[in-house]
Parts: C-alpha cells; sequence; structure tokens
C-alpha cells in the first residue's frame, strides 16, 4: 500500500497545479477563497488521481464514487481537480465567475464532475450521507462517498447532526476528510470557536478517526486505504487532516486575511513565481499577466 | 385501516395524504419516506408500516432532514421528507432551498399542519409564511390541494413531475368539490362556479369557504364566480385574467398571510395585465394564537362571511372607480 517514489512524485505535480490553476482562476475571477484551496491540493490530488472511482468520459456513470465538498467555498481546487482529469477543458478555468462560466461555490448542474450544489456552510454532510444511504440501499457495494468538511464549519449545527445519523445508519461507506487547516474567514478557529477535541467529539458521535498530516500524500493514501480496506465494518470514518490555511505561499500561510481574497495580477505573479520556486518547478508567473 | 374511498368528508386531509403516501409507495418503489419524528401527526405511519424498508428515521433533526433527501434524490430515489410547514418554512429553509431547489432536485415536500387549523399548538406549529416563503425559490413548484381528490391528484402529479414540489397538506376536514377522474395540471386553474359581479380566487381549503361565500353573496343578489387555485406557482394567469375581464374585481382567500402569500401572486398577475380592486382574506401580519380551531378562524376573519364581505367591498370599488 506505500507508494512508489515516482507515484509520490505525479501526485505533488498534480498538488502543485492545483495551487497555481486556483490561484490564476480566483485572480482570473477577481473573487474566492485561496486559504481554504491551498490546503486541500494533496488531498484532491490523492482522491483525483488515485482513489476515487470515477470516469471524466461517462461522469454519471452510476456506481462511481462521490465527492461532496462541503466546505464548498474551496471550489476553486476542486474545479482544477476536474479539469486536470479531464472533465473539461482547462481553459474553461478561467471562466470562473463569470456569467455563464464557472460558478462561485459549486453548482452540479453547471459543470461537469460536480457532484453537489452548495455554499452555505455545514450543509454538505448531510447530503453524503443521504447519498451514502442510497447507494447501500441499490447495493453498489464497491462505491464509496467521500465527503470533505473544513474546521470552520464544524461549528455547525448541521454537521453534528449529519453526524449522528451517519452512524445511526451504520454508513461504513462514506469516508468524511476534515481539512483542519485551523484558520476560519476572521481567525483561528479556537479564537472564534472551541471546536476541540475534535476527535473525541467525532468518535462520541459514533465514528472511527484517522489523524493525519493532511498535506503528506504518502500519509494520505494510507488512510483512504486504510478507511476503505481495512477498518471495521459498520462505522463511518474521519480522516482529520492536519493542514496549513493557505499552504505554499510565505504571505497566505494560516493568515486569515487570504480566506477570501482575490491577489491583483502583480500580487499572483509574484505568487506563482514563489510557489513554482517552492516545489522546484521551472520559474513561472501568472499566465494571463499581460493579457 | 381506513379506505382512501370512504366518505372523505369525515377525513381529514392530512389522512388522505397519508394513505395516498402509502398508495404511491406500493406503485412506485424508488419512493423514500423521511421522518422528523412525527409520523403519527403527518400521518406518515401508514407509509412506514407498509414499508419499513423506504421508511428513515432522521430525528428531530430538519436541517439533517433535507439534508438527507437531497443525498437520496441523489442516488436516484424520490424521497418524502416530512415535517410540519413551519419547521420547513423557518427551521431548513436554506437546506430546502440550496440543497435541493437550486439543483431541482427531484424531492416532494409536503408541509403538514399548514396555516390555522393544527390543534391548539399556537405560533410555534401554525405555519402562515410558507406560501411566500416556497414561491419565491426558483425551481420550486408550489400546490395548496381544495379536497382529497385534489389532495390525491396533486400528490400523483408531483410524483410524476421531475425537480422540487412543495404541497401544502392541512389538518382540517374538507367536503368533496371533485368527483374520482378530477385531475391536476400545473398552472391551471379550476373554475368551480360560474358568476359575473365579482371572482373569488380560493387555495387550499378556503375554496370551500368561497363556495359558502358565494351562496351568502347569491342571497344578496350578488352573482359570485368561484375559481379554484391548487397551482399556486406556476399560476393561471390566463384565467385569472379572463375571469376579472368579466366580473371587474376579485377577492383572494389563503388558509396563511395575505403578504407575499397566494393573495399577493394573484395581485401580481392582475397588476401587470389587468388591474381590477382586490380584496384579500387571509392570515394580517399575526402569529397565530392558541384556541379552538372554528373560533381562530373567526377570530382571525377567515369565515365564509368575511369573504363575501370583502366582495361587496370590492364590488364598491368597481363601482366607485367607474363612476
Amino acid at each position: 500500500m506505500n507508494l512508489p517514489n515516482e507515484k509520490i512524485a505525479q501526485l505533488e505535480d498534480f498538488a502543485y497545479q492545483i495551487r497555481r490553476l486556483s490561484l490564476e482562476m480566483i485572480t482570473c475571477g477577481h473573487w474566492g477563497h485561496p486559504g481554504g484551496s491551498l490546503s486541500l491540493a494533496e488531498i484532491l490530488a490523492v482522491l483525483y488521481f488515485h482513489v476515487l472511482r470515477v470516469d471524466p468520459q461517462n461522469p454519471a456513470w452510476e456506481e462511481r464514487d462521490r465527492l461532496i465538498l462541503s466546505k464548498a467555498h474551496s471550489s476553486p481546487a476542486l474545479y482544477a481537480s476536474l479539469a486536470l482529469k479531464g472533465f473539461f477543458p482547462i481553459e474553461d478555468l478561467y471562466r470562473y465567475c463569470q456569467i455563464g462560466g464557472i460558478e462561485g461555490h459549486t453548482d452540479m448542474r453547471r459543470t461537469r464532475g460536480i457532484e453537489s450544489s452548495g455554499g452555505s456552510l455545514g450543509m454538505g454532510l448531510s447530503i453524503a450521507v443521504g447519498l451514502a444511504w442510497g447507494l447501500r440501499k441499490k447495493e453498489y457495494t464497491k462505491t464509496r462517498v467521500y465527503c470533505i468538511v473544513g474546521d470552520g464549519e464544524s461549528t455547525s449545527g448541521n454537521i453534528w447532526e449529519a453526524a449522528m445519523s451517519a452512524s445511526h445508519y451504520h454508513l461504513d461507506n462514506l469516508i468524511t476528510i476534515m481539512d483542519y487547516n485551523k484558520v476560519m474567514a476572521k481567525g483561528f478557529v479556537w479564537d472564534e470557536m472551541a471546536i476541540e477535541p475534535v476527535r473525541l467529539k467525532w468518535e462520541a458521535f459514533g465514528w472511527d478517526v484517522i489523524e493525519i498530516d493532511g498535506h503528506d500524500i504518502q500519509e494520505i493514501n494510507a488512510a483512504f486505504y486504510k478507511a476503505r480496506w481495512v477498518m471495521p465494518r459498520g462505522k463511518p470514518i474521519l480522516i482529520i487532516a492536519h493542514t496549513v490555511k493557505g499552504r505554499g505561499i510565505e504571505e497566505t500561510e494560516f493568515n486569515y486575511k487570504w480566506h477570501t481574497q482575490h491577489p491583483t495580477p502583480e500580487e499572483a505573479d509574484q505568487m506563482l513565481r514563489e510557489l513554482s520556486a517552492r516545489y522546484g518547478k521551472p520559474i513561472e508567473g501568472y499566465s494571463r499577466l499581460h493579457k | 385501516m381506513t379506505s382512501v374511498n370512504e366518505t372523505n368528508a369525515n377525513l381529514q386531509m392530512r389522512e388522505i395524504f397519508g394513505l395516498t403516501l402509502a398508495e404511491l409507495g406500493a406503485a412506485h418503489e424508488d419512493i423514500l419516506v423521511l421522518d422528523a419524528d412525527l409520523h403519527t401527526s403527518t400521518r406518515i405511519t401508514y407509509f412506514k408500516d407498509r414499508f419499513p424498508n423506504r421508511f428513515i428515521q432522521a430525528g428531530i433533526a430538519e436541517q439533517n432532514l433535507f439534508g438527507l433527501a437531497a443525498g437520496m434524490a441523489l442516488a436516484g430515489f424520490t424521497p418524502f421528507p416530512c415535517t410540519f410547514a413551519s419547521f420547513v418554512a423557518r427551521k431548513s429553509i436554506d437546506q430546502f432551498a440550496l440543497s435541493i431547489c437550486f439543483p431541482a432536485l427531484n424531492v416532494k415536500v409536503p408541509g403538514s399542519y399548514v396555516g390555522v387549523p393544527t390543534s391548539k399548538a399556537g405560533a410555534s406549529h401554525n405555519s402562515f409564511e410558507d406560501i411566500a416563503f416556497m414561491r419565491t425559490i426558483p425551481n420550486l413548484k408550489v400546490a395548496d390541494p381544495g379536497d382529497a381528490a385534489d389532495m390525491r391528484a396533486v400528490m400523483k402529479t408531483a410524483y410524476e413531475t421531475p425537480g422540487p414540489v412543495y404541497f401544502r397538506v392541512v389538518r382540517y376536514a374538507l367536503p368533496d368539490m371533485f368527483g374520482d377522474d378530477h385531475t391536476f395540471e400545473w398552472g391551471k386553474g379550476r373554475l368551480i362556479r360560474k358568476g359575473t359581479d365579482v371572482t373569488l380566487f380560493g387555495t387550499g381549503m378556503m375554496t370551500d369557504r368561497c363556495i359558502k361565500a358565494a351562496v351568502l353573496l347569491e342571497k344578496e343578489g350578488i352573482s359570485a364566480e368561484v375559481i379554484h387555485l391548487a397551482s399556486i406557482k406556476p399560476i393561471d394567469s390566463e384565467m385569472i385574467v379572463e375571469s376579472v375581464s368579466k366580473t371587474g374585481c376579485a377577492v383572494t382567500a389563503e388558509n396563511a398571510s395575505i403578504i407575499a402569500g397566494f393573495g399577493a401572486a394573484v395581485a401580481e398577475v392582475l397588476v401587470e395585465n389587468f388591474p381590477v380592486p382586490l380584496k384579500r382574506i387571509g392570515v394580517r401580519d399575526q402569529w397565530i394564537d392558541s384556541g379552538e380551531i372554528e373560533e381562530l378562524f373567526a377570530f382571525y376573519e377567515m369565515q365564509p362571511e368575511d369573504i363575501a364581505a370583502a366582495a361587496v367591498q370590492s364590488i364598491r370599488m368597481k363601482e366607485g372607480r367607474s363612476k
């Protein structure tokens, strides 16, 4: 189950591209949430390029795995992943937040590969629970439902209603990932609302919990493998992924000011140069700087 | 168990709803029914008893209830999340609007215990705002059936209509208006009684009171046309305009707040197409009190006599204007 080095390098490259494209989209669309998109890059890279059973040529395949992005403001990272996977052309990403282009949060009727519509926080896990219940009822035994929730949105009561019901229905086909990036829209999570002890809370709600470094490809993959194949049956699983909000650029890391903020083209150019240097890639700035 | 075909006049609409849901469930295996700990009140117990494997208990967690329904619709089922209308409209409107109506998922939502007649529960359980809220949500269709046959027809059509539907279920027995061959179509009203002096537009249980008002008016020598508009959204603009172009004035009656509700929907059609005097009957910017049901209807001035009085005022406004 350990990934070979070349696979890790490939997934890290996808994570790098997800970060790049997210920043380009947000810059181009003059709107978006860089912090929560950048923290998700490795998790989405492992999901879309190693774990999820999805087919861009047949997006409506009934027995496919589903990914519900409950923290739908991190949609740039999801759209970037879908484009890289081949659900739609990369060029479409540059129509982010334009009328008729890509919706700011998520609109499943608008963009291929998006599995739910959202944006109002706390609501996605309920959808994932209903979906997992329904797919189990259909006896799609191979199908898994993955749901990404934020640490900030875990202050919402709806999350806990959903968590309680998932264990009540014994949904072991539901794997939830918490992007625990420590920062909400207006400050650190612990200053805004005391969500700890997170692990004990979910365990008390009847979930099995795995805790990982959410930027370590090997650890992320091992957690998904364990959740899919090793864990005891009959309970939903939460993967607490410790991440860094705004990961990849010094200015945005753990900085709530970059929760909702779009860089100017010049700022984006600097950020992307920094990002490429950090990942050992050829130095590359903002592709649309002079367009 | 009571049969649907027994005399409907003694059965509350919630009873008709519960029995019809069980019948629909027998015919369609994709139907799931979700409960928020109210199944004996909403009467989905009939479904629960017959199809326990397609009945999902969600607990008193209405926000989750609508999210679950969204997910189950995404998995290819046709869920009916069932709770009181006040909880749909006030407690979980975001989940209903965004998770279900925005992506136009195939979820059918009955709002139970609508309007004035909800036992003596008072403000927390009396929904007067649901029509107004639901009417503004894109992709959502809204209906308020007026008798047993209408309820069955609305539910059958709701099942056959792709996308989200909200329909009202009143805790009240209503006399038959329609026969067993009655059908329901979105955006189509029903002419119940022809008249020439004023049009009474009713929805849900209030159409019956419009008919009774028309009888009272007849005794005064006033000829009132009665139109039943179970389909609130879309609404039958054509029939509304056609009728008032003949009668020249109108009254609306709804078991809900008149603010932004059914009367407002009719007013919008009139103002934009054929402005005529209009009086509205319904709850007037008030919270609904606990009390005996018929006394409450009298207190909120929603009796046939009130509709008849409003009709006379509407006619006077018409006559005053033509002088």
